[in-house]
């Protein structure tokens, strides 16, 4: 009894096939965690969706669709143009420095509200500005890699 | 006294810089010490190690105490662990004694902070000590219980907390098993395609300042980046300058137990892992409520409501940083993000850091006592210029965040693109995940942990055998597996109380 008991317990690991043995249990894990939140908390969800004490919606009610995907839009944008411009001017940090100025003005732009005069001047010398000094400062006084 | 040779006037440059950048951090919402802590990450690639240290902690320090300005100011919690002080703070200002609210709130930051650092200096290396002994079964337990913790004490269910480390977890095992820890070098949780840039897993830093800089910046494009504080700035700023309530030290007369209790619960919340300091500062804050001989004043502008929070919050930096340096396991996030930093200067933190260290060790301790020294001085002097801070307009502010992440992302393996796509990848995933009840703190810890777990878990299999060995190998492994036991059962037995209430 005992022994078959500890012969249950036992475990012999393959070395070939060590590298999934983690991530099998992790995964098992993972896949009773989800049932189990399913199982318990599954109903009342259903239920307070029926009684309309909560909604599916995902995002919020009346979020701002043109900054939130303009964000990734521009931010996808700004890393695809910087490796390209980046091959251009390889190790001088340049394609970091030229594409950082559009996308900061870009993005300030998308940001900002009540948009006059006054602002337009700040996002301009900020754009141009900010990236110019983390250029200087972090590549070409700290050394650092910039695309 | 070796480590003396180490404090160059520049460390204190560096730890008075990072106060400065932590405080504007912080007191402008919708940041938070984390981010600050991630976003000036690469500035110390190019810096030695306590001079880098000396920064970030400078960050950490101002990033938790910046928070209590615009709470108090503005009833908008610059940090969420200054929740607390918005309780009393702002009725503070209404009643026109912003200032003193303002400075009660900073004497009480730094005698939190101070006392965090004492027991740091004196705890910190009697855990190590204690943990040399570890093999790595009780290793595995302790990351099981740190796992345990944050579960039981996250804020929605225990059961999506762990989920959520358990997911971390996952996301660490991507990329090869290494042969340097005694894997077979073969990889995993991946297709073929993805092989190239997936060989070394993701990259702890991008995943960080993707989650915690980008993430945070789309949960706020969602709301539109509206700028709250401009449109109230004007009232609010002239109330906190009004002379009407002039602070003087007698706040604090009779608040010394309250400064003092709040001051340890903040640094023992900061050592459990994971939990954050919004936690500190409400069992605090619910603490003094208690013990308080005038509980119904509490909530309506009374100052010890804000020395409660305000000591409980800044307690947390020295508290989350024992874990960290004892056991290489981070408090919460923003040590989390600390852990990336020790790794970039090729140091291994755990039981053995500071025994092997102890300049570093003896250097960073002066620089977090500096930097709550600091921030005081700044804090209490400079405080109307701070007040200013705030209105910085976000417009401004978040193309200069996400170039300051990309810089952070692509420097760190000295040039890699794939990781600045990591940093979008878990920019995204952040604030899906955030939606989806996916909870950060735990997911991060998981992340961090995730691969050390494995190899203590499967090389214990590999040397004895049987799964019995984590419950029979020493002592210890049975106590920790006590204290797993009580951690759970506290989550449980809270949330039944919850759910009766």
């Amino acid at each position: 009894m005992g022994d078959s008991f500890s012969k249950l317990l036992s475990v012999n690991i393959d070395f070939e096939q060590s590298h999934m043995f983690f991530p099998k249990i992790i995964m098992w894990l993972l896949f009773l965690l989800f049932l189990l939140i399913v199982v318990l908390y599954g109903r009342k969800f259903l239920e307070d969706l029926k009684a309309g004490r909560r909604s599916i919606r995902f995002f919020e009610e009346n979020f701002d669709k043109i900054r939130l995907f303009g964000t990734i839009g521009v931010v996808i944008l700004y890393f695809v143009l910087m490796d390209y411009v980046g091959v251009l001017f390889p190790n001088t940090g340049l394609g970091f420095l030229l594409v950082s100025i559009p996308f900061m003005m870009s993005l300030s732009f998308l940001y900002v509200h009540d948009l006059n005069k006054k602002k337009t001047i700040i996002i301009f010398l900020n754009s141009i500005i900010a990236p110019t000094a983390a250029w200087y400062i972090l590549g070409n006084l700290f050394n650092i890699t910039l695309p | 006294m070796e480590f003396l040779s180490l404090l160059s006037p520049e460390l204190f440059l560096f730890v008075v810089a990072g106060v400065i950048v932590g405080i504007v951090f912080g007191a402008i919402p919708g940041m938070t010490a984390t981010m600050a802590v991630a976003v000036c990450l690469p500035l110390t690639y190019s810096l030695d190690m306590v001079n880098g240290l000396g920064l970030l902690l400078g960050l950490y320090v101002g990033g938790i105490s910046g928070g209590l300005v615009p709470a108090i100011l503005l009833n908008i919690p610059g940090t969420p662990s200054s929740i607390t002080t918005t309780f009393d703070g702002y009725p503070m200002t209404q009643n026109g004694e912003g200032e003193k609210a303002l400075k009660t709130g900073i004497t009480s930051s730094l005698f939190g902070g101070l006392l965090s650092v004492f027991i740091l200096f004196f705890f910190a290396p009697v855990l190590a000590d204690f943990a040399i002994k570890f093999s790595y079964i009780e290793k595995f337990l302790i990351i099981l219980f740190a796992l345990s913790v944050i579960a039981s004490l996250s804020k929605k269910s225990m059961l999506v907390g762990i989920f959520s480390g358990v997911l971390g977890i996952w996301f660490s095992l991507i990329g090869t098993y290494d042969i340097s820890v005694g894997g077979n070098g073969e990889t995993r949780l991946m297709f073929d395609f993805m092989e190239y840039h997936l060989e070394s897993g993701f990259a702890l830093l991008p995943v960080l300042i993707g989650l915690f800089g980008l993430g945070t910046i789309l949960e706020e494009a969602e709301k539109g980046v509206k700028d709250e504080v401009q449109s109230v700035n004007g009232a609010a700023l002239s109330a906190a300058t009004a002379k009407a309530g002039k602070f003087s030290f007698s706040v604090f007369k009779g608040q010394y137990v309250n400064l003092f209790r709040s001051g340890m619960i903040g640094t023992f919340v900061g050592m459990l892992p994971g939990v954050g300091g919004s936690a500190a500062s409400v069992l605090s804050y619910t603490q003094q409520k208690n013990f308080s001989k005038d509980p119904s004043k509490l909530g309506t502008g009374a100052p010890e409501g804000v020395i409660a929070s305000e000591s409980a919050n800044n307690g947390l930096t020295g508290g989350a940083l024992v874990p960290l340096l004892s056991l290489g396991i981070p408090g919460d996030s923003t040590t989390a993000v600390l852990i990336g930093a020790f790794t970039l200067q090729g140091l291994q933190v755990g039981p053995l850091f500071i025994g092997e260290h102890l300049d570093i060790w003896h250097s960073m301790v002066v620089a977090l006592l500096s930097a709550n020294i600091a921030m005081f001085l700044i804090m209490f002097f400079a405080i109307k210029y701070i007040a200013r801070v705030i209105t910085v307009p976000k417009y401004l502010l978040y193309p200069i965040i996400i170039m300051m992440c990309v810089v952070g992302a692509y420097a760190i393996n000295y040039g890699i693109m794939f990781d600045v796509w990591t940093l979008l990848l878990f920019g995204v995933l952040g604030f899906v995940g955030s939606k989806l009840g996916i909870e950060i703190a735990p997911f991060i810890i998981g992340f961090i942990l995730g691969k050390s777990a494995e190899v203590y878990f499967v090389k214990s299999l590999e040397s004895f055998g049987s799964f019995t060995i984590f419950f029979t190998k020493s002592p210890i492994a049975v106590f920790l597996w006590v204290l797993i036991l009580v951690s759970i059962w506290f989550s449980i037995y809270s949330s039944k109380k919850g759910s009766q209430a």
